[in-house]
């Protein structure tokens, strides 16, 4: 059994007046895959950009409850947003590479949080960050060419690769394949199996198969309710809650 | 005449319309069948087969009525006797004509005069008279064949939508045409210019005096006239003068224009925004003329003031004056352009950039503008246009001297404002001076062309990306 690397407790997120997730308690293991699943609007995403603080960014948005990672907590208004989210990546459902080179693409975060000084250093942090997101083998010749010219699934991984440039402990996936086809998901899942050796990885996903293939541990949320969390293995075999059954049935969903 | 008939076919096309829907209506149940269309179309239908034959024929007759009355007229009068050497001396005896048959030619009538002139009243009468039997006769033709069709219940709504699409079509032809009809205006205006000055010497001379050419047609003009205007239409100082105001215009636009599109897009709230934006918007909408007179009788003289207290010599109409209100004229269209390409950067690049640690103004220097970059460069092409296109605050603010000049305290003057200059008064069609002014609005027309048509590809392109 891992460490726990953030742990929530009794968080409660608000969009205006409409109240998005009810008291979850989940805690997230270090180096291990945390799948989180349920029907559309149940709350998964809202949870995930709770821990990068991404709900910042929508200004009717707020969270109360505590939320905590290393013992840090992440909802203390005098956090500093930046340093999180240098510590906590984010991967989006749609890719979202930036209308720069693939060279840019990676280098932007580490230029922001002042690392890589020199060129050379900066040209290893690319390098090393294509190669972690098996990107390196197909880009390294054109580095010069913009983002947006990769197939879809070569830009998600490019946007993984962003993701891991600047060093994060914890890496947030949102749906990161359902723009993918079934190839290219492959290749986003294995490297998935590989990058959790480094960090601490939560993925929403709406493929049950997915979760079953990716992650440890599983998380079933309902309009905002965290209703069953386990061992992934458990919670699709032998689920305790009657809805958790249905929904990884297929009955409703 | 002509509105009366207008007023027939209009009351026959209304009552045509009741028509149709009814019978077709009783038809259907008479017979009980099932009509082709629902019953107000056969009354369409019927309305436009009454009235478009009518109104195109009616079109037509009154386009070449008066030039076959002329003809014949002009004829007649010449079998009488009269003696017309050229073209022109043929339209005075048509116009006395036509006065002593209105009864307002107060000269001498002689015998050739009097008997054109009866002869005139006769054809109108013929004229007028067969057009209406013409009209008549083409309603009740076109009504008896409506009728006909309407009563085997033809396809109506198909046949009333291929004729509304005609109508339609003709209309877009008409704003084309017309749109073309003025560029060929001004080229041919031009080209008769160009062949009095070379084009060379108007292009790349410096000196623009055109009032020298006041006195002369270009018909009659000698060799040593014609050496001595050479140097009379330099296009030069009027495009330096131009895009020198320009200039100063964009230097105010831009900044102001695009870091309010910015904060609009990026950081406004929304009750904020949906207050400002349509003020900022009332500054487009602000008649140029009263930005003029605020810039001659206000910015001017204060310059000049504030000038005179420094030691320097503003003149009264410089060109800082005219630039600095047309640049704020220009602010609503370069902010609210950026505003809207800054706000179709799609937020998952925003969010993309905010993930990774960058904060709001990073992830809009290094994002979202050069994500908008094309566009942002598309609005701001498109206020240069509108700026080198602005008349009426030059005519007002900049002068009307044609210095060659990059102080920006004198005065200088615009390709608008020297078009202006030229027409304004009793102009001779054929004088070079009134044909310069063609000249320029070619100029004019073909920079603006070219700066509309690079900053709509800048757009395209920049929509084809996030689309």
């Amino acid at each position: 059994m891992n460490n726990i690397k953030i742990k929530s407790k009794n968080l409660n997120v608000y969009y205006g007046d409409k109240q998005a997730l009810f008291d979850v308690n989940l805690d997230l293991n270090e180096k291990e895959v945390t799948a989180l699943i349920g029907p559309s609007g149940c709350g998964k995403s809202t949870f995930i950009r709770c821990i990068n603080r991404m709900n910042d960014v929508i200004d009717i948005c707020k969270v109360t409850g505590n939320i905590e990672m290393d013992g840090m907590n992440i909802n203390d208004k005098d956090l500093d947003v930046v340093s999180l989210r240098e510590r906590v990546g984010m991967v989006f459902q749609k890719p979202n590479p930036f209308p720069k080179s693939i060279y840019d693409n990676i280098s932007y975060g580490p230029k922001i949080h002042g690392k890589g000084e020199t060129k050379s250093e900066l040209d290893q942090i690319v390098e090393n960050s294509l190669k972690k997101s098996a990107l390196w083998e197909e880009v390294k010749d054109r580095l010069d060419e913009p983002g947006t010219s990769l197939s879809g699934g070569q830009q998600q991984r490019l946007c993984i690769a962003r993701a891991i440039s600047v060093n994060p402990e914890v890496i947030l996936m949102d749906e990161p394949c359902s723009a993918l086809d079934p190839i290219a998901t492959a290749k986003i899942e294995e490297l998935i199996d590989e990058l959790k050796k480094t960090y601490t990885i939560v993925i929403v996903t709406h493929s049950m198969a997915q979760a079953v293939r990716v992650s440890q541990k599983t998380g079933f949320f309902h309009l905002g309710k965290l209703i069953e969390v386990g061992n992934t293995e458990k919670i699709f075999k032998n689920p305790d809650n009657k809805m958790t059954q249905d929904y990884i049935t297929g009955r409703f969903g | 005449m002509n509105f009366v008939l207008l007023f027939l076919i209009t009351i026959f096309s209304l009552s045509l319309f009741f028509y149709g829907r009814s019978k077709t209506k009783s038809i259907s149940i008479e017979k009980n069948i099932r009509l082709n269309a629902l019953p107000k179309f056969y009354g369409y239908y019927l309305v436009l087969w009454c009235s478009i034959p009518a109104l195109v024929f009616l079109l037509v007759w009154s386009l070449f009525e008066p030039v076959i009355i002329k003809s014949i007229i002009i004829e007649t009068a010449a079998n009488q006797g009269a003696i017309f050497n050229d073209k022109n001396e043929a339209n005075l005896i048509y116009e006395k004509i036509k006065a002593i048959h209105l009864g307002t030619y107060f000269g001498d009538i002689d015998s050739i005069l009097k008997e054109s002139a009866l002869a005139y009243a006769k054809f109108i009468n013929i004229f007028t008279n067969s057009k209406v039997v013409l009209i008549f006769g083409i309603i009740i033709a076109s009504v008896i064949y409506s009728l006909k069709k309407i009563k085997n219940n033809n396809k109506a709504r198909d046949d009333v939508e291929v004729i509304l699409k005609g109508l339609l079509f003709v209309s877009s032809l008409i704003a084309i045409l017309t749109t073309l009809g003025i560029i060929f205006s001004l080229l041919f205006e031009s080209i008769k210019f160009f062949s009095v000055i070379n084009i060379f010497d108007y292009l790349f001379g410096t000196n623009w005096s055109p009032q020298r050419a006041f006195v002369r047609d270009a018909s009659s003009i000698t060799v040593a006239e014609l050496e001595e205007l050479k140097d009379a239409f330099g296009f030069i100082p009027l495009i330096a003068g131009t895009s020198f105001i320009a200039f100063i215009a964009m230097l105010v636009a831009v900044p102001i224009g695009l870091f309010s599109g910015i904060y609009m897009a990026e950081y406004a709230s929304i009750k904020v925004r949906r207050i400002s934006k349509p003020i900022i918007e009332i500054l487009a909408g602000i008649p140029t003329v009263v930005y003029g007179f605020f810039a001659a009788l206000t910015v001017g003289p204060f310059f000049r003031q504030v000038g005179e207290n420094f030691g320097l010599t503003v003149s009264s109409e410089s060109a800082l004056a005219a630039g600095l209100i047309m640049g704020i004229m220009i602010i609503p269209y370069v902010s609210s352009l950026s505003d809207d390409v800054i706000n179709s950067v799609p937020q998952s690049l925003r969010d993309g950039s905010y993930a990774v640690g960058a904060t709001k103004s990073e992830t809009i220097k290094q994002v979202v503008i050069p994500a908008a970059l094309p566009g942002i460069i598309g609005s701001v092409l498109l206020a240069v246009s509108r700026a080198i296109g602005e008349t009426m605050i030059v005519v007002m603010a900049a002068g009307l001297a044609a210095n060659l000049t990059i102080n920006p305290l004198e005065s200088t003057t615009t390709i608008t404002t020297q078009i202006v200059m030229i027409l304004v008064g009793d102009q001779e069609f054929d004088s070079p001076k009134t044909q310069s002014a063609f000249a320029l609005g070619l100029t004019l027309f073909i920079a603006t062309l070219i700066l509309n048509y690079i900053a709509q590809r800048a757009v395209k392109k920049y929509r084809e990306k996030y689309d």
